[in-house]
């Protein structure tokens, strides 16, 4: 019995006693919490931190009610700063993936295509989607189409890499097996090609998201009048940390949202991946 | 396992690529000329041609090198320090229970924020100095160096401690002997992630603040609407950025002679 727990437990670590500590262990991490938060509220609330500098975590709650029907002072209510960033960042994700993901599939399984493509490919990967943002204000100013236009590139980077190395890293065997079974090129390829690619074509799009997300934010903080990184970016200039710190734990729990959910959905569409 | 492996259409000299670079290239060039775009598009004669001024002439009074150097001190020290303390607390936290239970829910909170969404903030708290810049590169850096040296030791195949302990391993031997090892392909996983998000990094932080750097000179170029100066930089940096990854691999291969790839 104690021999069938260890080894359940083991690759968690070697150093667990099993479910007996389990619930220790959970005190120790809301202890840890609290302790985190105590510590917070009370370098800012007794004056080693600055409330210039660092808001304690009451006002950022109080902050976070505030904006959620306040437009003040960056112009929009949370509700409206999130649904602008949400809506550009989805656009810019899904349209990179609906051709990412085709275009790197079909890189993988045509020769010829990789050929071609992958030196281009090659030469615009290194490039940080961030470093394309001062390119595409000049070209198509500060609105939603510059934006919309880097978040595209970096989703769809990641997007048909991954479809590429997944739809490549296909067992030949299953390959060899439906030709022989009579499967034509264009069979094979949608039959066991895409299936066995699926898991890694996934992975790319879980990066493709936070690479999406992220390059939301540093574009909405150079050139935006809308958006959680535009109101971050106000919280700066006004002085403000408790509005950078509402704008922060949005995003951040938005981007785990949407991680969340993406991860919901593979395995919705993979049942058969374990894990 | 064998998984991705590096970037390299050189290896073996083929026509078609050469043919497909060369056609773009000259698509490009026949394009920029026909003045469809004007000044927005320079042709890829103008990019060279203004690689050779920047060469010799400096730029807001800093060399192009200079440049280069400013950004790489930014992130290799961020990237030091993120090292220096991020791979001990991920492999104690993926070792010990109790550092996981104190650690990680902190950790998961901060974990999800982009390190470009700290830029305000550490503007705020640092002004807009080095010490921003470094702050959030060592952000970006920090976060997947600390993932992947936890998930590393948590991966330790199960059989291998067993027979460390077996043959009598103390619980210091089974980490440092066993354990780690295990554990450094995720590891190097993690500092290849966490220096190109580190790279990444960088750019956004002097685009919103900076006096030198190659964000700065991108957005020099934007300013001074020169957008082969733009090109140029942008082409610079994905080169320094290659340069950096591959010297990172070489070093892993160096170290881990027996993992020939990274999995992941």
């Amino acid at each position: 019995m104690a021999k069938e727990e260890r080894i359940n437990t083991c690759p968690e670590t070697p150093s667990g006693r099993g479910a007996a500590t389990a619930g220790s262990m959970l005190w120790l991490s809301v202890l840890s919490l609290i302790a985190f938060f105590l510590f917070w509220y009370v370098i800012v609330q007794f004056g080693f931190i600055s409330r210039t500098l660092l808001a304690s975590p009451e006002d950022v709650i109080r902050t976070f009610w505030f904006k959620l029907s306040h437009r003040a002072p960056d112009g929009a209510t949370l509700g409206q700063n999130f649904k602008a960033s949400l809506l550009l960042a989805l656009t810019g994700y899904i349209s990179a993936v609906v051709i990412g993901v085709p275009l790197g599939l079909l890189m993988g399984w045509y020769k010829k295509l990789d050929e071609m493509v992958r030196p281009l490919f090659e030469l615009i990967r290194p490039i940080p989607p961030i470093a394309w943002i001062p390119l595409a204000i000049l070209w198509f100013g500060i609105g939603l189409a510059a934006k919309a236009y880097i978040i595209w590139l970096s989703a769809f980077v990641p997007s048909v890499i991954n479809s590429y190395f997944g739809i490549k890293l296909t067992d030949p065997v299953l390959i060899n097996c439906v030709r022989t079974f009579g499967a034509g090129k264009w069979e094979s390829f949608l039959k066991v090609g895409v299936p066995a690619a699926l898991p890694m074509v996934f992975t790319g799009l879980r990066l493709s998201l936070s690479s999406a997300w992220m390059t939301l934010v540093a574009a909405e903080l150079l050139a935006s009048t809308e958006g959680l990184g535009y109101m971050i970016q106000m919280g700066r200039t006004l002085a403000r940390p408790d509005i950078i710190i509402v704008g922060m734990l949005t995003i951040g729990f938005t981007g785990a949202a949407m991680a969340f959910g993406l991860e919901k959905l593979e395995s919705k569409i993979t049942p058969w991946r374990k894990q | 396992m064998s998984a991705i492996a590096p970037p390299s259409f050189i290896r073996q000299f083929q026509i078609i690529p050469l043919v497909s670079v060369a056609a773009v290239g000259i698509a490009w060039q026949l394009l920029a000329l026909s003045g469809y775009f004007g000044m927005a598009l320079p042709s890829p004669v103008d990019v060279i041609r203004q690689f050779l001024q920047m060469i010799q002439e400096p730029i807001s009074g800093v060399s192009l090198l200079g440049h280069i150097w400013a950004s790489m001190f930014r992130v290799l020290s961020a990237f030091f320090i993120a090292v220096i303390i991020g791979i001990p607390l991920g492999l104690f936290m993926g070792w010990n229970k109790k550092v996981e239970a104190i650690v990680k829910p902190i950790f998961e909170i901060f974990r999800p924020i982009p390190p470009i969404a700290w830029i305000p903030l550490a503007i705020l708290w640092f002004g807009i100095d080095e010490a921003p810049k470094i702050y959030i590169c060592f952000i970006g850096a920090f976060v997947p160096v600390v993932m992947n040296a936890y998930t590393g030791i948590r991966f330790t195949d199960p059989l291998l401690l067993d027979a460390a302990r077996m043959l009598g391993a103390s619980k210091k031997q089974q980490f440092l002997e066993v354990a780690v090892p295990a554990a450094l392909p995720a590891v190097f996983a993690g500092l290849q992630n966490g220096i190109s998000l580190s790279w990444m990094c960088v750019l956004a932080a002097e685009m919103v603040g900076a006096t030198k750097g190659v964000g700065y000179l991108i957005l020099a170029g934007m300013n001074m609407d020169n957008p082969s100066m733009i090109i140029c930089g942008m082409l610079i940096i994905g080169a320094v950025g290659a340069a950096i990854a591959a010297g990172l691999r070489l070093a892993e291969r160096k170290i881990l002679p027996w993992k020939r790839e990274i999995a992941q």
